[in-house]
């Protein structure tokens, strides 16, 4: 065994320069997978850096059913017990409550629909951006304490054509007055009360920031105020319709086995994390996924061919020397396993060029960043450079699987050169 | 000295096809080579000489008739008896490129033997002292390239001759020596036949092999056209 991996080895130094070729040409095959996966590792971080960090948070809790109906009168249940278990649990690293509801914002000239967003300013900077792009943007964050301040995106803005201390008007529907609802229950029948909503609420609020998130639904379709105007507004008492949080470690975003999941998704609460809530996103990545499954299974494909090549090379090149060694005593099993070797110590060679070219590629790259500024992928948008991310997978995982791949490969060369009869091969010289 | 049969062919014969023709290369040969026999099988291009070298070696397997190398039916042996077979009783010596270009004499020498499982140290002993027979003590670490056509050649009869097989094949080994060296070379193998009582095949042209053997047997078409013992 010794001696046939020094002979292998020895063989494909033959002719370095066709070695070094085909090396070099399975190297890169080797690098582009490792630089393509860190690529989009950094891409996959990024953009959920960016979906979550801009105002979603890593994870809600909400009143089951709230998501599929943004119902104003689905309040989360049990509220201070929800928020006491959040601030207890050591994962969890920030929170922010949240109330919402639909409705439409007017100018002097416009009109236009939008979720209004109740924040409290001092905890919502913990979990989402707004504070920052509205430096992007123009105006202030909630600076003052006028409970009138509202802030918008740039393009509802441009579309009501408003500025900053511009008046507008908001227009929701509250949730219904249960004091309302009982004064009346002399006059009226059961399915009336059902039916009574207390009608849309107007209010005026003046333009106090403007925001730029370069996320087209995020800068057209939503307003913030203050948490406790917005109670007062919706007539929500010290209820909220969601929580974000932000964990400690992101990826227990997404780690559902963990027990907070379960702990606050009870009572008729529901704790999604961003995979559920952007399930555009994890698509994507899934995708993504795919995408590099078939990038690697073509770039496995050239080095099949690019060893297949070599081998056969050095093969019929060395034909009569195979033919002596089974002459004089070799059995087919040794001239296959010393083909293996050679496929081996080819791949060996390849797999270091390889990672060592992803390596320095890779590393330069997360030093300068790749400029995908401002591209909107399923809703989110990459704000920052893109870095790619090194991960232990491609220096190990694709390594072994060209490793792997072409030990499977040089099998075929190998069957080759052991089913070659010993009077043909004998006959083939230089 | 009792002289035994290391091979016994009956009615060989070895038809294949070249280029969509039937071609009899062998048509029926008997022969019987004793050990420490010294003989060469000569006879013009075409002859048969190679392709009957070829089964007797068991490096190709004979249309009809019967082989055996001391005393074993070649016929009855499957791919890997054939392997050991050849491993543990016949060294081989062939025109050209006889040796492994990236394996150093001593490596090349020792390959048989650590086919057969011998011992690193055992392997060492034996091709001090071959390659002392064959005179080249002191070349062990070269490689082939390194050395003359002469010397490759002695290496290649170190070969053949270190694991003590029964017979030494060699298909026209001096076809690329000059005269001088293909005489030292030959007298060489002569003397080692003589010492170990070895049995040397050759298959040749050359008409010093022919000077030097003690059978000479011509073939023609296939056929033993004569069969002389000096």
């Amino acid at each position: 065994m010794k001696f046939y991996i020094k002979l292998a080895w020895r063989n494909i130094f033959r002719n370095k320069r066709r070695t070094i070729i085909a090396s070099i040409a399975i190297g890169i095959g080797l690098a582009s997978l490792i630089i393509t996966d860190a690529f989009m590792l950094g891409m996959r971080q990024n953009m959920i850096k960016s979906a979550t960090a801009s105002f979603l948070g890593e994870a809600q809790l909400h009143r089951n059913g709230f998501r599929e109906e943004f119902d104003v009168e689905k309040t989360i249940l049990e509220h201070e017990n929800m928020i006491s278990k959040i601030k207890k649990n050591t994962l969890i690293d920030k929170y922010s409550k949240r109330a919402m509801a639909m409705g439409t914002i007017k100018s002097a000239e416009e009109i236009s629909p939008i979720i209004v967003y109740g924040i409290n300013p001092e905890f919502e900077q913990n979990i989402s951006k707004i504070d920052e792009a509205v430096q992007n943007g123009k105006g202030t964050y909630f600076e003052g304490k006028k409970s009138t301040d509202i802030i918008i995106g740039s393009k509802l803005a441009k579309k009501l054509k408003v500025s900053i201390g511009d008046r507008t008007i908001i227009t929701v529907t509250g949730k219904k007055n249960k004091k309302n609802i009982n004064t009346k229950l002399e006059n009226i029948d059961d399915e009336d009360i059902l039916d009574e909503d207390e009608g849309p609420v107007e209010e005026a609020f003046y333009i106090s920031g403007i925001y730029s998130f370069n996320i087209n639904e995020m800068d057209t379709g939503m307003a913030f105020i203050r948490l406790n105007k917005a109670q007062k507004l919706l007539n929500l008492g010290d209820t909220i319709h969601e929580i974000a949080v932000k964990f400690v470690n992101i990826k227990n975003s997404t780690n559902h086995k963990l027990p907070i999941w379960e702990e606050l998704s009870k009572n008729g609460n529901e704790f999604v994390g961003w995979d559920n809530l952007l399930p555009q996103l994890k698509a994507i990545f899934d995708m993504s996924g795919i995408s590099l499954f078939v990038t690697a299974m073509i770039l496995f494909a050239m080095i099949t061919f690019g060893i297949i090549n070599t081998l056969f090379m050095s093969l019929f090149e060395r034909m009569f020397e195979l033919g002596l060694l089974r002459a004089v005593g070799t059995r087919t099993s040794g001239i296959r396993l010393l083909l293996i070797f050679e496929a081996s110590a080819l791949s060996i060679i390849s797999i270091i060029i390889g990672i060592i070219l992803g390596f320095i590629t890779t590393y330069i790259l997360t030093k300068t960043g790749i400029d995908y500024k401002g591209i909107e992928i399923a809703g989110a948008t990459i704000n920052d450079l893109l870095y790619p991310v090194f991960h232990i997978k491609q220096y190990l995982l694709y390594p072994i699987g060209v490793f792997v791949f072409t030990l499977i490969v040089g099998t075929y060369p190998a069957y080759v050169a052991g089913k070659m009869p010993i009077t043909k091969a004998l006959r083939k010289s230089l | 000295m009792t002289k035994t049969e290391i091979i016994k062919v009956k009615n060989v014969r070895k038809t294949y096809m070249g280029n969509g023709i039937e071609v009899k290369a062998v048509r029926g040969i008997d022969l019987t080579i004793k050990s420490g026999e010294f003989t060469a099988i000569v006879g013009p291009s075409g002859s048969g000489k190679t392709t009957f070298l070829n089964t007797i070696s068991g490096l190709d397997s004979p249309t009809e008739g019967e082989i055996q190398l001391n005393g074993k039916d070649l016929r009855k042996m499957n791919g890997k008896e054939l392997s050991d077979m050849r491993r543990d009783n016949i060294g081989f010596i062939f025109q050209s490129y006889n040796l492994i270009p990236v394996l150093t004499v001593e490596e090349n020498i020792e390959y048989i033997m650590m086919l057969q499982g011998i011992k690193a140290s055992e392997r060492k002993k034996r091709v001090n002292q071959i390659l002392k027979e064959v005179e080249l003590s002191g070349f062990e670490d070269r490689f082939p390239p390194q050395l003359s056509g002469g010397q490759q050649q002695r290496v290649a009869v170190a070969r053949a001759m270190v694991s003590n097989p029964t017979l030494i094949l060699a298909d026209e080994p001096t076809a690329n020596l000059d005269s001088k060296t293909s005489n030292s070379l030959l007298d060489m193998m002569k003397r080692l036949n003589k010492e170990t009582n070895m049995t040397f095949l050759f298959s040749t042209h050359d008409p010093l092999i022919m000077e030097k053997a003690d059978r000479v047997i011509t073939l023609k078409d296939g056929k033993i056209e004569s069969d002389e013992v000096k």
